[in-house]
């Protein structure tokens, strides 16, 4: 791994332009849109199922050009100040996924769950925005998609790396690219003017106690990371669950008391989901 | 001529068509220096960036493999904030006799294909000079400003037309601007305008109208029976996404606090908004200036609410 081709992978990295996604919310989002009763709750509740549709619309919704970037964290409210017309252009100029990336299709249901998980901890930790800590576990793994995207002749070495080496999908990023879907998703969140903590959160959510102004976020991203992968809801691209950090929990204030709490919540929202799943 | 609007650089221009020959020909006609191209085969894989970054001039094709370009021209320009996106519309020779209704087109201009090289290059250099003096639309927000508003009002009175004007403030929105800038007060101010532009255009029934008189002032018109549910919707939206634009201490608190000229501590609340609702209803509303009378009244009833709050004119008509 050399200094040049980090930063050459970096550069095709950001260079993304379009991405795919599964067909499912595509073809629900599209279906919704038809029918001019449907109300921005309806449509806010299928688009967060599908990480790569939510990335888009705050993308969009923080671009310069609306004059407000990097304010909007909640899909609703973006929904809300983007209008049917900008939403329906972006389900047009969104494509479905090739054969190949379909086996992706697991890291999908894993940010759905994370996304339950964040929003169920942010919840019971009396949180005031616990659609917006959802999000950010949504989007949490959205680097990885990027880079199978971006460097689709990496992803097979990746698989067999983790594969050989029994190491975590982190590491073997770290080992072949230089860099981790943690910092892809730090540059993305620049790239994109996505609100500061959103990008904390998804950046730092493997080292939470780093992020600085936003770490409770990182901690409950982290966390609701960890949880749905014990209840092995979806799939993160390796069997081996990631490295836990016990502070994250100290630092929210997550006691025995309420860790069983979110268990209990998490084990009925996340039979609820396998029933709607969209992948 | 196209000197001045190239001097920052070459102008980002968008070509959308299917078709490689055009496509060779309109890339000729302009060096590299002047006139930027990026070409796109399908408006699918065009749209995504011309809504986050959009350039300055869009040619498109009027058959496209996936919509037809009036749709695409559609989806550009019901939005205000691509207004500014100077558009051109290719249409074939046979279009110009099939009888279209050419005051509906959206474009800001239109060339017969196959066009003549000195023709298509007039006609886009003069719909860029001319998108430079458009109107008196809002420099911030690009909405119809008060010229274009006070015609909007006159006509449909005129006209004899039922219809409510919705005159739209922001409370607090000084004390938000005097803590955090005048950047920060635009931030809000283009938020605003998205949340009235959205909500209004949510309302089936034709007459949708925004407009901003300038600073904190918008005005829309509405069919009068679905005014009070526009207004209800419009301040849930606004009291919903205005915390976002205040620091996460203010947020928190729900509150600004600041000192006075005279050292003493003043709170201030969220911005909020008051609607003053005036309705012409069988030709009750004389002419326009009744209109801004009868608003600045309500104005007051409404601003005696700290909360959002709207008021509807009930003179019975
Ligand atoms: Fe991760
Ligand atoms: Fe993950």
């Amino acid at each position: 791994m050399t200094q040049d081709m980090r930063t050459a992978y970096k550069g095709r990295v950001l260079a993304v332009k379009n991405l795919p996604t599964l067909p499912k919310v595509l073809e629900e989002v599209t279906r919704l849109m038809e029918d001019p009763g449907t109300s921005t709750e309806q449509i806010a509740k299928v688009i967060t199922y599908d990480q790569v549709l939510s990335a888009k619309v705050l993308k969009m919704v923080n671009s310069p050009i609306y004059g407000f970037p990097g304010r909007i964290s909640s899909i609703q409210h973006a929904l809300v100040l983007l209008g049917f017309n900008v939403v329906r252009g972006l389900i047009i100029s969104t494509s479905v996924f090739d054969d190949m990336n379909k086996a992706m299709a697991g890291l999908w249901d894993h940010s759905v769950g994370c996304a339950l998980a964040c929003g169920e901890i942010a919840k019971i930790l009396g949180m005031k925005d616990p659609e917006e800590y959802a999000v950010a576990g949504l989007l949490h793994d959205l680097g990885k998609v990027v880079s199978a995207v971006q460097l689709p002749e990496i992803k097979p070495e990746l698989e067999a790396l983790v594969r050989a080496r029994d190491i975590t999908f982190l590491e073997a990023e770290k080992s072949l690219l230089g860099f981790g879907h943690d910092r892809v998703n730090a540059w993305l969140a620049e790239h994109w003017n996505l609100p500061p903590n959103i990008s904390e959160a998804i950046a730092y959510h493997h080292k939470p106690l780093s992020a600085q102004l936003y770490t409770k976020y990182a901690c409950v991203v982290h966390i609701g990371d960890f949880l749905t992968r014990v209840y092995e809801f979806g799939n993160g691209g390796d069997d081996n669950v990631p490295v836990f950090q016990p502070h994250a929990m100290k630092l929210l204030g997550l006691n025995q008391r309420a860790l069983e709490n979110v268990l209990d919540a998490l084990s009925d929202a996340f039979l609820e989901a396998a029933d709607i799943s969209f992948s | 001529m196209l000197e001045d609007l190239t001097a920052a650089g070459p102008l980002r221009a968008f070509l959308i068509s299917a078709d490689e020959a055009f496509v060779r020909q309109v890339q000729g006609i302009w060096p590299d220096t002047c006139i930027q191209w990026m070409v796109f085969d399908r408006a699918g894989a065009a749209v995504e960036q011309l809504f986050s970054d959009p350039p300055a001039l869009l040619v498109s094709d009027a058959q496209l493999p996936d919509m037809t370009g009036d749709a695409l021209v559609t989806l550009v320009k019901s939005e205000n904030v691509y207004s500014q996106v100077a558009v051109v519309l290719c249409l074939p020779n046979e279009a110009l006799h099939a009888g279209r209704d050419w005051s509906t087109l959206e474009a800001d201009d239109f060339v017969l294909l196959p066009f003549e090289q000195e023709e298509f290059k007039a006609r886009i250099e003069l719909t860029l000079a001319r998108m430079t003096r458009t109107l008196d639309a809002n420099p911030l927000t690009r909405l119809p400003g008060n010229t274009t508003i006070i015609q909007f009002i006159k006509d449909n009175i005129e006209k004899r037309r039922d219809f409510a004007l919705g005159y739209v403030d922001l409370d607090n929105f000084k004390a938000f601007n005097d803590k955090y800038g005048f950047l920060r007060g635009d931030e809000a101010l283009m938020m605003a305008a998205r949340v009235i532009v959205n909500t209004v255009r949510s309302f089936p029934g034709g007459m949708n109208f925004v407009g901003h008189v300038g600073g904190d002032d918008f005005v829309f018109a509405l069919p009068l029976d679905t005014v009070e549910a526009a207004c209800r919707r419009l301040i849930a939206r606004f009291d919903a996404i205005v915390p976002s634009f205040y620091d996460a201490e203010d947020r928190e608190r729900g509150s600004i606090v600041s000192n006075d000229r005279r050292g003493e501590v003043q709170t201030f609340p969220l911005m909020s908004v008051s609607i003053a609702v005036v309705c012409n209803r069988d030709g009750s509303l004389g002419h326009y200036a009744e209109a801004s009378a009868i608003a600045s009244q309500l104005k007051k009833k409404a601003k005696e609410n700290f909360a959002s709050c709207f008021v509807i004119d009930q003179r019975a008509g």
